[in-house]
């Protein structure tokens, strides 16, 4: 473990550790199988205050720098990538109220999380993927209301959020600047789920689709101005990114740990292969990229705790660290031969569990756009 | 209610632990914890402050790096905390050990001005596993023991008790203030919060050295006055493999296990 943290995160890391170790690890192979969301893993997360670390102090959270909490949630991806990507995306569906909103509604999603909510942020529509601002969800103003219709797909914690910060468009006429971005508590009569996903991987993570019906919300539920929703949700990711190559990462780390210790353990030729070179070489090129993938991560997580921009940095950080989380677990897979492609071991899940963050949060294709853009100047 | 829990910190017990070239256990990289029986002292007395009203007061004696340990109790349930240390007290028996702490009790007691009512030790530590310094703590106190319990209520100063015994379990009472020593309960220790955690941290360990400890039998104390002695230390034996036993049908593998232990003479 590489970050360098303070020695209050070193304490509650090796308590997240013992955590991680005694009641998620273990129990998240059966939920892998039947795709089951562990509610009883999370309430014991939550009783931890494991689910509100990037909640602001002055809003009750616990006042850890950026990298302090990246150091947290790694060693809960090196569990299980799916519980630390629940605990992300529930941070990246706060993040739009803490970028843009006003205190009444920073204090009220931040209260949410403290009592044991999650956040979902509701950005990608059935036509509207990488393209976000394609989106046909309206929001149409009625008095003292919004009447919101449309259907979101994809959305992390869909099923189980306790508000949703959604996009929808107030003047279509306006593209990117007619998207409004809202704050609607779950609950509220015309939002509804549906279509649960059955995902390859991090299927301890729930993700659906959130539909809205005539979905009547107070007109002060605006987040921000109306027409900078795609800004706050540009905004957003960019903040997020950081995250989802923080769990990338973990997913990178686990996959060392387990190619060593079965390559300790495995004889092959009258010794155990980690005795061969060939096999050491392996373990230092893993170690190379998931090192390099974590400072990135932290020099971009480090940025935004400086207020200094940041948008090029947590695009390289997501790319680079889910490029070479995908290429760490094939290798994983590689030191465990045979046993590696086999359910029965821990290895094949973590090629699963990686490919998503290749995709969501902005695919790295678009990170590449974000990177060259940043790079070679418009 | 006032309660004091006494724990001790060993090696982390989840680590197999060998000797080395001189007979000694080989503790480098092994993490100091706190003693996983007082751990759920701990956590059986911090539900009893929290079922009424009260103060969970945590000592140990040991080195400095027992303050972590101290620290960690902080975040889960305990009030105050202090560290008994001294190169007198240091290689104590359960004899020495209970006498400094009877002797710390009555210190604690005489600052804050708070009797003890309730005495929390684990049954035993996962490195020596004596088991002594509970039932002697409650010798030095004069106060009455019960020992290997797994539940425990107070009504007034009449204190219930579920002890585990080898044939299964017994109600216990008996009066207020005593000495309980707790094996492991129904339920788990709490995880420390994240807040609770970064609060512990920042709360004092209050310091008891000889010195404060105005009645300490100088005679029972430290390596010295010890009355017992470990001589020599063994590594418990290795196990032999097993015999897997798959019949076709339960009934045969049954029938062989039972041929088995008749070939054996277990019975």
């Amino acid at each position: 473990m590489a970050y360098l943290i303070s020695e209050e995160a070193k304490d509650l890391l090796q308590d997240v550790h013992e955590f991680c170790e005694n009641e998620v690890k273990e129990q998240c192979k059966a939920y892998d199988v039947s795709g089951e969301w562990p509610k009883e893993i999370y309430d014991k997360a939550i009783e931890m205050q494991l689910h509100s670390l990037e909640v602001p102090e002055e809003y009750g959270g616990p006042g850890l720098s950026r990298v302090d909490v990246a150091a947290l949630i790694e060693e809960m991806a090196i569990a299980d990538a799916g519980f630390a990507t629940t605990i992300s995306a529930s941070g990246l569906g706060t993040k739009p109220v803490l970028i843009a909103g006003n205190e009444e509604q920073k204090k009220h999603v931040c209260q949410k999380i403290i009592d044991g909510g999650f956040g979902a942020f509701c950005l990608t529509e059935p036509g509207a993927g990488s393209d976000a601002s394609a989106g046909t969800t309206t929001a149409v103003k009625d008095g003292d209301e919004y009447v919101l219709n449309g259907r979101k797909c994809f959305i992390t914690n869909g099923g189980i959020a306790s508000f949703y910060c959604i996009t929808a468009m107030t003047d279509k006429s306006k593209g990117v600047k007619g998207i409004s971005m809202f704050l609607v508590d779950a609950g509220t009569p015309g939002l509804s789920t549906g279509n649960e996903e059955n995902k390859m991987g991090i299927r301890t993570s729930n993700t659906c689709d959130v539909v809205l019906e005539d979905c009547r919300i107070p007109a002060a539920n605006l987040i921000g101005e109306e027409g900078r929703g795609f800004n706050i949700a540009m905004k957003t990711l960019d903040q997020a990114r950081a995250w989802m190559g923080c769990v990338a990462t973990g997913i990178a780390q686990r996959g060392i740990n387990e190619g060593i210790a079965y390559a300790k353990e495995r004889v092959q030729f009258g010794k155990p292969v980690i005795k061969n070179q060939a096999m050491q070489f392996k373990v230092a090129d893993m170690e190379i990229k998931t090192e390099t993938a974590r400072q990135m991560v932290a020099h971009a997580l480090t940025k935004m705790d400086m207020g200094l921009p940041h948008s090029k940095e947590a695009a390289i950080a997501k790319c680079y660290a889910s490029d070479i989380a995908m290429e760490v677990a094939s290798e994983a897979i590689q030191m465990f031969g045979g046993y590696g492609y086999s359910r029965e071991y821990p290895v094949e899940k973590l090629l699963r569990d990686a490919k998503i963050f290749q995709i969501f949060e902005g695919s790295n294709e678009i990170q590449r756009i974000v990177v060259a853009n940043n790079t070679i100047g418009r | 209610m006032n309660i004091l829990v006494c724990i001790k910190q060993v090696p982390d017990d989840s680590v197999e632990i060998h000797l080395n070239g001189e007979g000694a256990p080989d503790l480098a990289n092994v993490t100091p914890v706190v003693n996983a029986f007082d751990t759920y002292a701990l956590e059986m007395a911090a539900r009893l402050k929290e079922s009424s009203e009260g103060e969970v007061t945590v000592v140990c004696v040991g080195e400095d790096g027992a303050k972590n340990s101290l620290k960690n109790c902080l975040a889960v349930g305990a009030d105050y905390a202090y560290l008994i240390k001294d190169d007198a007290f240091t290689g104590s028996d359960s004899r020495g050990i209970s006498n400094i702490l009877k002797n710390a009790a009555a210190k604690i007691e005489a600052e804050t001005g708070k009797k003890f009512d309730l005495v929390f030790c684990g049954k035993e530590a996962t490195d020596a596993a004596l088991g002594q310094a509970g039932p002697m703590l409650a010798e030095e106190l004069g106060v009455g023991v019960i020992t290997n319990i797994t539940e425990i209520a107070l009504d007034g100063d009449k204190v219930t008790a579920k002890q585990e015994t080898e044939e299964g379990y017994r109600t216990v009472e008996t009066s207020a203030p005593c000495v309980v020593t707790v094996t492991k309960p129904e339920y788990d220790p709490r995880y420390p919060t994240i807040k609770n955690k970064m609060a512990a941290r920042k709360k004092p360990i209050g310091d008891l050295a000889m010195g404060d400890l105005a009645d300490v039998a100088a005679d029972k104390v430290g390596e010295a006055n010890a009355q017992v002695k470990t001589l020599k230390l063994y590594e418990p034996a290795k196990k032999e493999a097993g015999v897997k036993i798959q019949e076709e049908t339960e009934e045969d593998s049954a029938l062989k296990a039972v041929a088995m232990m008749a070939d054996a003479k277990v019975f």
